[in-house]
């Protein structure tokens, strides 16, 4: 829809679906190291370098890449397999936590298209729950347009409003639902840019926040202090070329993709394992890698030992 | 006794506004004061005080009648009306009218550089500015601290669905200011950088809250959050007085097909576009209102529609609300 491009619309792999791409390529090339090392090591360079918050791919990479180190390409296309499996019931099971949250009549706001929230809507539309959905249409990329789309089809009650709206129906809110592209150790929320404006709003209106992330976006990294890094764009994601040549030689625009919500600004994170304060993350971090910190190798330097198989 | 015949010059001037033809908060004030003042100098009824005031009351009920929103056609139009005085003849009141228009029109063009001076005087070096939408007098206020040197970067909003953003930074960028634009929903993410938040209004109410572009309120709110400075530039004439008697500023849902493609919402029939098109951003998060009678906590601004429209008050208090107000009739 070409009218739609000249807005900056744009279909880009959700966290989620980025991580069954990743793990499809990798799954086409195992059937020797080699070839594998080389896809492996080019995934890697582009998810460093494009999508650096995108972790659920960066958990993924870090645990297909140490057993290849282990393993070679011997049963790794099972392994794969089972992390997307487990993965995909990871995200229903957060999903269904979530829903519990949700009661009939709710009035709920999300934005962006995430895929954990979809399921969200699948099992309130399972359960026959009827609730009345505010979607912000999520500049840049308008992934909101296909929320309001896939909500459409579900039969709920869809609202489509400009970003900027949020604060100006918070008041007819009950509750706001989030995705998220991972989330930091002390509880921060990293999803797309303009969450943490949803999560502040919600905040001031006394409207409760939840997250839906399944434990493989919880980032590791996090707890030896480092930083995520959140990716951004220019104008190229804010409009077409023919908009841009209307504007002055020296324009320059600024697009952030994602943002970070603080952790009290989010009443709780719906995970496989249950829903958990914010605060509570290195707990589940405890859960889910039998120990605090994890004993895990950093992605760098697993990326950097399959490289040598390339030699 | 035959009315009085109104100057086809006015009535021009009243078709207008209504017309659309005169746009902007300033021009339409200027516009009803020049009509006010021509209808004054033209009149050709007899020269009796009482007939003379009907006369303009009828004029005034003409014009505001022409575009019953724009808060500052009422308020050009009441200023003026407010120079009248009960005990004057013919004489003092032809001449309050003239004088009135006069004094309208001249403050009014020199309120954008009156505002802009002293908001620039709120800025300290070394400042980096946010802004929303597009006010001239925000771009002006921004321009004037810029060529003060305190001025480093400036962040201009898109402003969806309009994206009157783009002709703030075009502004800006021809000023030769240094500016960027950003999402709406990046306002968060760079607040932390910003120093202060510069905006216009449609319309400020007795209580100080200001209602302007849809999403002021939200880069209010993340300001606040931030500990940065809110200002809102705005002329004397954006006050409104009937909200002085509790009357709500409604606000206007617009046409879903601002938003999204119409070809979109034909295959969405089951997706409501709601378009507000301005919000209410409460006094608590304005630290001040820059004004032409001087800089004001949000809270005083009765204060400005005392100083300014202090006879128009008397009357909405007597309950009146201007849609309901017929000026000829209070003039006696």
């Amino acid at each position: 829809m070409s009218e739609l491009e000249r807005h900056g619309f744009t279909r880009r792999a959700t966290g989620s679906e980025l991580l069954f791409q990743i793990a499809s390529a990798l799954k086409e090339s195992s059937s020797d190291v080699k070839s594998f090392a080389r896809t492996f090591t080019r995934i890697y360079e582009d998810i460093i370098n494009e999508r650096p918050s995108s972790m659920a791919s960066i958990n993924a990479l870090r645990m297909i890449g140490e057993y290849f180190l282990e393993n070679g390409v011997n049963g790794i296309r099972d392994y794969i397999d089972g992390i997307a499996a487990r993965y995909e019931e990871s995200i229903m099971r957060a999903a269904e936590v979530a829903a519990k949250r949700v009661v009939e009549g709710d009035a709920l706001i999300t934005n962006s298209n995430s895929l954990a929230i979809r399921r969200l809507f699948k099992t309130l539309s399972d359960s026959k729950v009827k609730v009345k959905v505010y979607v912000t249409e999520s500049r840049p990329g308008l992934e909101g347009l296909l929320m309001a789309e896939y909500l459409e089809k579900l039969g709920f009650e869809v609202y489509l409003i400009v970003d900027s709206a949020a604060r100006f129906f918070m008041k007819n809110i009950d509750k706001a639902v989030l995705g998220a592209e991972a989330v930091a150790v002390n509880g921060a929320v990293v999803s797309k840019i303009g969450t943490s404006v949803i999560a502040l709003d919600a905040h001031e209106a006394r409207v409760r926040v939840f997250v839906v992330a399944p434990t493989l976006k919880f980032s590791i990294e996090t707890i030896y202090g480092e930083l995520i890094k959140l990716p951004e764009g220019d104008w190229r994601l804010l409009m077409d070329e023919d908009t841009r040549r209307t504007l002055p030689e020296n324009y320059r625009a600024f697009a952030p993709l994602y943002d970070v919500t603080p952790a009290e600004y989010v009443d709780g994170i719906a995970t496989e394992k249950g829903l958990f304060a914010p605060q509570a993350i290195p707990i589940v971090i405890r859960e889910v890698y039998g120990g605090f910190p994890p004993l895990v190798k950093p992605l760098e330097k697993i990326a950097m030992e399959v490289r040598r198989y390339l030699e | 006794m035959s009315d009085v015949s109104i100057p086809p010059k006015v009535l021009e001037i009243a078709d207008g506004i209504k017309t659309m033809r005169i746009r902007g908060a300033g021009k339409i004030g200027r516009a009803a004061a020049e009509a006010l003042k021509i209808a004054a100098e033209e009149y050709n009824g007899p020269r009796d005080a009482s007939l003379f005031k009907k006369y303009i009351g009828r004029v005034a009920d003409i014009l505001i009648s022409t575009r019953p929103t724009a808060v500052s056609l009422p308020n050009a139009v009441m200023f003026i009306l407010s120079s009248l005085r009960d005990q004057y003849g013919f004489d003092e009141a032809h001449s309050a009218i003239v004088d009135a228009a006069n004094r309208f029109i001249e403050e009014s063009l020199n309120a954008v550089k009156k505002i802009s001076e002293m908001g620039a005087k709120r800025i300290k070096e070394n400042s980096i500015i946010l802004t929303h939408c597009h006010s001239s007098v925000a771009v002006n206020t921004i321009t004037e601290a810029y060529r003060q040197g305190k001025v480093v970067k400036v962040y201009s909003t898109e402003t969806r669905p309009f994206y009157q953003g783009r002709i703030t930074t075009t502004q800006l960028l021809n000023n030769g200011v240094p500016v960027v634009q950003i999402p709406d929903s990046a306002v968060r993410y760079v607040m932390n950088d910003v120093d202060y938040v510069v905006i216009g209004a449609d319309t400020i109410t007795s209580n100080g809250a200001v209602i302007n572009k849809i999403g002021t309120s939200q880069v209010a709110l993340a300001a606040k959050e931030a500990r940065v400075r809110v200002y809102v530039v705005a002329e004397s004439y954006k006050f409104s007085p009937i909200t002085l008697v509790g009357e709500l500023v409604p606000i206007e849902f617009r046409d879903p097909s601002e938003i999204v493609p119409e070809e979109w919402l034909k295959q969405h029939p089951g997706v409501k576009v709601l378009n507000p098109s301005f919000d209410v951003t409460p006094p608590e998060y304005i630290d001040a209102i820059v004004t032409e009678v001087g800089v004001i906590p949000p809270q005083s601004a009765i204060l400005v529609l005392m100083e300014r429209l202090g006879w128009a008050l008397e009357k909405i208090k007597q309950g009146l609300s201007i849609s309901t107000i017929r000026f000829e009739d209070l003039l006696e």
